[in-house]
């Protein structure tokens, strides 16, 4: 089922938290909102449940207009954060309850929650109360409650951010795994880009109620719009220098950059993933820095480079060392950086 | 069918299967929910609070007269409050007056001056027009208070029912806040038996003032009470204390105490016993002594259930009239009979116009000292708190 | 430390945690001497019932057996002899608190939901219009004698045509806090102030000495209460829960009695028993509002000063030692909700 947000706008009186939204979810497509605290992401997320009411525009679901329609009438199924599971009723209970205002007789529900009950593996807890689970498995009724009502559509807000890290990625894994078997439209709310790259068909990042870019996880990394996306977006976030374009040469302090591209601009940004850069000799390279830390994380060693325009992070060998405040040089390939433009933060092509 | 049966298993009631009756009448009651909940009690409290209190505004205003099977409303204007307050029932709302003694000039310039100074800083630091003006209305109540207590107690007057009835809120509540409050420190020690301490002293609270009452009239018995051996071992065997207007008066708020500290027990017991232990703990390291522990740490964290309890017992403080009643009929004279009694002895003398006006006079210095209460002590506290 | 004085031993911490001796003997003897003060006026009531007239009146005994010899003559006299108006009594007493105990946290616990759940903003002006059109009303049957009923048509027929007429002049309105304020404040109404009114309201409908009459006016006089405890109780319950309910198809109402109300049982125990006892032993309205059938406990108390022969010290014994059964007994199994739920109204009101 499609979920359609037309131009919808939210205010809590003076402070307008969504601004003019725009948004076309596709059938059985998994779309991650992605956003810091503050964002609108929830907010937009509780308008499609209709926990929210609109202030402007309208949300239509598998084409019918439910801008102003109640919550349950919309068929829209939700797992919270605190996963808002009915304390004083048994898991069985919990996953049965949408059935059981349905009207569905007794066996029925009975087999549908073992059905689903199976799907999650909480066949042995249908009796016990959600205190008496893990997270975990709290985190897998309240799935199953959503999914026992085969809903048009899945609405999730942070359902893996109150799990351990371990948990997550596991948990993360099961969810994909699970929306692609069951088909279903799933809207998701996260702050986290792991979860955004690892789970989405397509990741709308948004920023103070704005829509910054709706793209697939791949080209939302590899092709940021904005200078915000491309530092939202990767761990650590993309390397950034202020400095001035001049006939597509870039001057970084006393550096001087050829990027390929004719450009001017006084005001510009350069931007460079980590993964891109390489650490090279003293006087080698296009950029001076001066060594600041290294971290050996595991595979690769991180390394925090001094430049004339702040910090750098360089992804370099494992075996890589040097002592403290060597002058070092940075390297790249000119293909693999990105330009913005420094005021308005729009990407230089 | 079947497009009916799958809508249903989702659970979806769409405008097409929401067509049998009782679904009909399911998202009806649904949709106006809003007002479902709210109007029962709005229309209770219209019906019982606000339709009462409209008419006993205009009964307050009026004199009526009994006649046959029904009676007859005469407007008559301010009457039944101006008798009360300079009129023939002078005595009896506001006390005998007498002309004021130095010492009452004294007490009552007093009050005048600090009430003045009081208003003079708040005008001069952070003046708003409202606030200004609920102060002057406090600020008039209280210098009037003062005068009223001046021209009787401190003249070698009697007061009137006004001023018994501050005396039973403002000494007993105080009273009753002192030794609930010890009650309940001494409980949130760790003690033995603290639970049975707890469970014995919230009993007074579920016995019926009526109960009470009598009780305490067999207690204060000098002749065949329990502790007439004692009175007459220091040799008061004769003295009844329902002829001594204070003694009874003492009395009274002996017993309304003994009924109602349960209450300010149980709840700043509770309080305490939310004080996070780390505070303490941490204080205890620091080697603080349990005096600065209680008023440094522990006082603090419990002033808003404290003020909050208090707001309340000081509202039904306002409204005694069970006690009294049983204990001493108002006596001796009317030393004990609070504004509540007063209203309801001038209405078993069937004066609906006088009862009224003096159940709204004492409505009106309810909702002042509550107000007050809440706004320059409840309030002020939360704004110093943050 | 071998040269701490006496005061110093008794009066000294020996270490944190510790209570020292001295200490120790001031608290259990205040807290004794307490305990003493509650308990002996119970006591004395207690023995008083299995007293007889001659013991009572030939000056104080303390000890049953020892003292005097216990007697069941009063026991003997409610129970048997006077049997039925006992019973009366008692049965009056249980419905009248059963049922506007009842009534009152019901419809209390509806309003405190309300006003914690959802928005209302009633416009200012049309509460003015409505009371002004009341006070019309009023004084209309009041003072010049119009019949009630029309009275009451008129007044609601002016007030819905000025609202149409001059609903768009006034735009200022008040809020849920406005309205919780208004109910709870009814509080302050010494039940003097409104008797007389209501006793003339049952009189005119012909419900005066009735159990209806009483416990109507019971469940209003302690609305505030139940409104005023109950109102921080469900701001307390985590909002999710009742979104999750509301997404799963729940109407407000089976939202409001499967979900709201089963995690709110402390509230709603401590709040109900308060109510009770205050119900069981309220005294001046079942005065004014019974004269035989629907006499209470309370007023057979009272009954027992009986004129000529002075006050029946040992029957009304009786009589308060069977009303505090019940009680004491509800109270000690719910105590501990009920320092609970008072805490939470007290902390948060």
């Amino acid at each position: 089922m499609t979920v359609v947000l037309n131009q919808i706008t939210k205010s809590f009186g003076a402070a307008k938290v969504l601004h003019e939204l725009d948004l076309e979810v596709h059938e059985g497509e998994f779309l991650v909102l992605l956003g810091a605290s503050g964002s609108g992401k929830s907010t937009a997320l509780r308008m499609i449940a209709g926990l929210e009411s609109v202030t402007g525009g309208s949300i239509s679901i598998d084409g019918r207009d439910v801008t102003n329609e109640l919550p349950k009438n919309r068929n829209v199924a939700m797992v919270f954060q605190s996963y808002a599971l009915y304390p004083h009723k048994t898991v069985g209970e919990n996953i049965g309850y949408p059935l059981k205002i349905a009207r569905l007789g007794k066996s029925e529900i009975e087999d549908q929650v073992r059905d689903v009950a199976d799907q999650v593996q909480l066949t042995d807890y249908l009796d016990r109360y959600p205190r008496q689970l893990s997270g975990g498995q709290r985190q897998r009724v309240a799935l199953a409650r959503a999914m026992v009502r085969r809903p048009a559509v899945f609405l999730m807000d942070e359902p893996l951010s109150n799990l351990d890290a371990k948990l997550r990625g596991h948990m993360r894994a099961e969810l994909k795994h699970m929306q692609q078997q069951l088909g279903i439209t799933t809207i998701y709310v996260t702050h986290d880009q792991v979860e955004a790259m690892t789970l989405a068909h397509r990741v709308a990042l948004l920023e103070m109620g704005k829509l910054q870019q709706l793209a697939s996880p791949k080209s939302i990394y590899d092709d940021p719009e904005t200078l915000f996306v491309a530092q939202f977006i990767g761990s650590p976030p993309m390397n950034v220098a202020k400095g001035s374009l001049d006939g597509g040469v870039f001057a970084l302090g006393d550096d001087r950059i050829g990027t390929g591209k004719s450009l001017s601009s006084p005001d510009a940004v350069l931007g460079l993933r980590a993964e891109d850069c390489r650490v090279v000799e003293a006087g080698a390279g296009k950029i001076r820095a001066k060594l600041y830390a290294n971290e050996l994380i595991g595979d690769h060693t991180l390394v925090t480079a001094e430049t004339a325009s702040g910090m750098f992070s360089i992804k370099a060998e494992k075996e890589f060392d040097a002592p403290m405040n060597a002058a070092i040089g940075i390297d790249f390939d000119p293909e693999k950086l990105y330009l913005f433009d420094g005021s308005s933060g729009a990407r230089m092509r | 069918m079947s497009d009916n049966a799958t809508s249903a298993r989702a659970g979806i009631s769409s405008p097409e299967a929401s067509l049998t009756l009782r679904v009909r009448f399911s998202e009806w009651i649904d949709r106006h929910s809003r007002q479902l909940f709210i109007t029962p009690a709005v229309v209770m409290i219209l019906i019982f609070s606000i339709f009462p209190l409209v008419a006993s505004l205009i009964i307050a205003f009026s004199r009526i007269r009994l006649r046959g099977g029904g009676y007859s409303v005469r407007f008559v204007g301010f009457d039944n409050f101006s008798k009360q307050i300079f009129g023939s029932e002078q005595f009896h709302f506001l006390g005998t007056f007498a002309p004021i003694s130095a010492l009452g000039w004294v007490f009552g310039l007093g009050v005048l001056g600090l009430v003045l100074f009081w208003l003079f800083k708040y005008a001069t630091a952070k003046f708003t027009v409202l606030g200004f003006l609920g102060r002057v209305i406090t600020a008039s109540m209280a210098v009037g208070l003062a005068f009223m207590f001046a021209a009787t107690l401190l003249s070698g007057k009697p007061f009137g029912t006004l001023g018994t009835t501050l005396f039973y809120v403002f000494v007993g509540c105080g009273i009753q806040f002192l030794i609930g409050l010890g009650l309940a420190f001494l409980c949130s020690q760790p003690i033995r038996g603290r639970n049975f301490f707890r469970v014995v002293f919230f009993i007074p609270m579920m016995i019926t003032p009526i109960g009470v009452g009598y009780a305490f009239r067999m207690m204060a018995d000098t002749t065949k009470g329990p502790f007439s051996p004692l009175w007459k071992w220091v040799g008061w065997g004769d003295f009844t204390w329902a002829t001594d207007p204070w003694a009874a008066r003492i009395f009274i708020v002996v017993a309304d105490s003994w009924q109602w500290i349960p209450f300010i027990f149980i709840v700043l017991l509770a309080a305490l016993e939310n004080v996070p232990r780390d505070f303490v703990e941490a204080a205890q390291v620091d080697g603080a002594s349990s005096r600065e522990i209680f008023f440094d740490i522990t006082w603090p964290q419990i002033v808003p259930v404290a003020a909050t309890v208090m707001l309340i017992r000081v509202i039904e403080a306002f409204k005694i009239v069970d006690l009294p009643n049983i204990m001493t009929s108002g006596g001796p004279g009317i030393a004990t009979e609070s504004m509540s009694l007063h209203s309801l002895f001038a209405w078993r003398s069937l004066d609906l116009g006088q009862s009224s006006a003096v159940a709204y006079l004492l409505l009106f210095v309810t909702v002042v000292t509550c107000v007050s209460f809440f706004n320059l002590i409840v309030v002020g506290r939360m704004r110093a708190n943050g | 430390m071998a040269e701490r004085t006496l005061m110093e031993r008794l009066f000294e911490p020996a270490q944190i945690g510790h209570m020292p001796v001295g200490t120790k003997i001031v608290v259990y003897s205040l807290l004794l001497f307490w305990t003493a003060f509650v308990l002996f006026p119970i006591y004395w009531v207690f023995i008083t019932s299995f007293k007889s007239a001659v013991d009572v009146n030939s000056g104080p005994v303390y000890l049953p057996f020892i003292d005097f010899k216990p007697s069941l003559h009063a026991w003997k006299e409610l129970f048997v002899f006077d049997w039925e108006d006992t019973l009366k009594a008692y049965t009056n007493s249980i419905i009248i608190s059963l049922f506007a105990t009842a009534l009152s946290v019901l419809i209390g616990s509806m309003a405190a939901y309300a006003l914690a759940r959802i928005e209302y903003a009633p416009k200012f002006g049309s509460i003015l219009i409505f009371v002004l059109s009341m006070i019309a009303a009023f004084v209309g049957v009041g003072v010049y004698g119009v019949d009630w009923r029309l009275a009451c048509a008129v007044a609601v027929a002016v007030f819905f045509f000025l609202i149409k007429a001059l609903g768009r002049f006034y735009a200022a309105r008040l809020g849920n806090g406005d309205i919780l304020f208004w109910m709870i404040s009814q509080r302050i109404l010494a039940p003097v102030v409104v008797v007389v009114p209501i006793y003339m309201m049952f009189q005119s409908v012909g419900l005066l000495d009735t159990h209806l009459a009483i416990i109507l006016t019971y469940a209003v006089v302690n609305l505030p209460i139940v409104i005023w405890l109950m109102y921080d109780f469900f701001k307390s319950i985590p909002i999710e829960l009742e979104e999750s309910a509301q997404l799963d198809g729940a109407t407000r109402l089976l939202t409001f009695f499967d979900i709201v109300l089963p995690l709110s049982k402390a509230g709603l125990a401590a709040t109900t028993l308060l109510v009770m006892i205050l119900a069981w032993n309220e005294y001046l309205l079942a005065l004014f509002l019974s004269t035989s059938k629907a006499q209470t406990m309370p007023i057979l108390v009272a009954a027992m000063n009986a004129g000529e022969r002075g006050i029946l010290w040992w029957n009304m014994s009786v009589v308060i030692v069977v009303m505090i059964i019940p009680v004491v007994v509800m109270a000690i199994i719910l105590q501990r909700f009920i320092a609970k739920g008072m805490l939470l109204g007290a902390v948060k009101g």
